[in-house]
Order: structure tokens, then C-alpha cells, then sequence
């Protein structure tokens, strides 16, 4: 039987449908025998149905700024051709 | 926005277009480049990624869609700059164990079993637990500080849901290590909730 160190090592595998079929009867038999496992899948299961819709608030880009930067370096390069 | 009209625009020579193009995908283009070659040339490397895109968008087929059209730019330029600054640094250097994780041997007895018991969850409601601000904010501030594969890895798969075999030729990484990259960036979000249900703060 597959141990819960094995089973947790592989649970975004089992989550993701990324397991070959004998390797996820071997997992689904450990969850039918292991509460610790089962809540361990599943608040897995949870943390990616709540991360996923999360906002990455990292800093908006400035775009003007980037165009700005981008329009000089075409000019360089023009200029040098 | 159409895409088609977008392109139609970013064709014609549309700057505002370019500047909404920059918008939507500058941040993610910066992870993606940090990724590969790391913090001090991913500023670089997303500029001439733009300069490319400027000069070659008259060429863009649209067999793929724009963003992956850029996301392969961006991560095209930065795999040529790390061969040029032949700084191959490897996966565990990156991306380094992270001790006290929930795969950390020290959780398991020597038989493979949990040490203690997996924690209970008062909240089990997915909808609920996103009601939560406080939750919200300490799940985007660990996600900033991931390593930076990881956070590339784990953006691309759970929030953009591109597939492995994009993310493995997008990141340069083998399809085996792309899978413990998401596992562990997962496992380190779980850490929160599971922190945040039991405290009530980060
Ligand atoms: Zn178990």
C-alpha cells in the first residue's frame, strides 16, 4: 500500500487527472483507508479553487512609460542601422 | 477586447493599442523572464521582447492567440540571454527545498504515515474562504514571494490554465520538474489557509 508520505507527494498529480490508472486505484485504495489523506486531498482541492480566482496585485505596469522606453530603443536602432 | 480587432490595430501602427497590449500582459510576461534568467536581466529581456514584438507583429500568423504568441517572445529572448551569459543555474538553485513544508520528512513516522493528524479546517467553503479579504491578501502576498519558477509555474497553470507542455517549453523545464514546481507552490498556499483557519491572520 502506498504510504501517506507518497500520497501527498502526489496529490496535485491525483488532482490534476495526472496519474497513469493502477497508480490512481493505489491512491483512491489508500483514501478509502486514510481520514488524514482524505482531508489532506481535499484542502488541496480547496486551496487551488481559491488561488486560482485570486488577484495578483503586483504593481500595474506603466505602460506609458514602457512605450515611451520602447519607442527611444527603435529610434537607437534605426539610427545605428 | 476583440483580438482580431487588436491585432488589426496593433498592425496598423495603433499605439494606443500597444500601450493596452503592454497593460495586460507586461506583468506576466516579467515573471515568465524571471523565471528563466533571474531578477536582473528580466527587466532587459521584456524590453526587447517588446521591441520584437513592434517590429514582427505585421508577421503574426494568428495560428496561436496573441498571448501565447508573446509569452513564446518573451520566453524565447530570455532562454538566448541565459545561453549568452552561460549562466546555468539549475532548478535547485532556484527553487530550493523549502523546510517546514508539508512534504518535509519530519511530518511522516519512518513507516510513510502522518506524524500528527492533518489539521481541521473550521471553513471547508471554497465560496466562503474568497469572501474572506484578509484570506485574499495573505494568499497574494505569498504567492509575490514564491521563488520565481514556481511563481511562473504555478500563474500559468492554476490562474492562467495553459497546459504542461506549454508551461514546460515556456519555463525551459523538464515536464517531471514542472509538476513539483506547482505541487510545492500549492502546498505553500495551502500552508496559509491552513495558518489562516487556525490563527485568523497571515
Ligand atoms: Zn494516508
Amino acid at each position: 500500500m502506498l504510504s501517506c508520505k507518497q500520497v501527498a507527494t502526489l496529490a496535485s498529480q491525483y488532482l490534476d487527472h495526472d496519474v497513469s490508472t493502477p497508480l490512481k486505484w493505489r491512491i483512491r485504495m489508500h483514501l478509502m483507508m486514510c481520514a488524514n489523506c482524505r482531508r489532506f486531498i481535499r484542502h488541496l482541492q480547496i486551496t487551488q479553487t481559491v488561488t486560482k480566482n485570486i488577484k495578483v496585485d503586483e504593481q500595474t505596469p506603466d505602460s506609458e512609460k514602457i512605450w515611451q522606453e520602447l519607442q527611444q530603443k527603435i529610434r537607437q536602432e534605426s539610427k545605428q542601422d | 477586447m476583440d483580438e482580431s480587432l487588436l491585432v488589426t490595430q496593433l498592425i496598423a501602427g495603433d499605439d494606443k493599442a500597444f500601450r493596452y497590449v503592454i497593460g495586460q500582459y507586461q506583468t506576466l510576461m516579467l515573471s515568465i523572464a524571471r523565471a528563466i534568467v533571474g531578477d536582473v536581466f528580466a527587466d532587459e529581456v521584456v524590453q526587447e521582447s517588446w521591441v520584437s514584438v513592434y517590429k514582427n507583429i505585421a508577421g503574426f500568423e494568428r495560428r496561436a492567440s496573441l498571448k501565447t504568441w508573446l509569452l513564446t517572445i518573451v520566453s524565447n529572448k530570455a532562454k538566448a540571454r541565459l545561453r549568452k551569459e552561460s549562466r546555468m543555474v539549475s532548478l535547485e538553485q532556484l527553487d530550493g527545498e523549502t523546510p517546514g513544508s508539508y512534504l518535509d520528512s519530519a511530518n511522516f513516522k519512518r513507516d510513510g504515515h502522518w506524524q500528527n493528524p492533518v489539521s481541521h479546517w473550521n471553513n471547508e467553503s471554497p465560496e466562503a474562504l474568497l469572501e474572506e479579504k484578509q484570506l485574499q491578501a495573505c494568499i497574494a502576498k505569498t504567492l509575490l514571494l514564491l521563488p520565481p519558477t514556481q511563481k511562473a509555474a504555478f500563474i500559468l497553470r492554476d490562474i492562467e490554465q495553459h497546459s504542461f507542455d506549454e508551461i514546460c517549453s515556456l519555463l525551459d523545464v523538464s515536464a517531471a520538474n514542472v509538476r513539483v514546481l506547482v505541487h510545492r507552490a500549492r502546498l505553500t498556499l495551502m500552508q496559509v489557509i491552513d495558518r489562516y483557519q487556525e490563527t485568523g491572520s497571515c
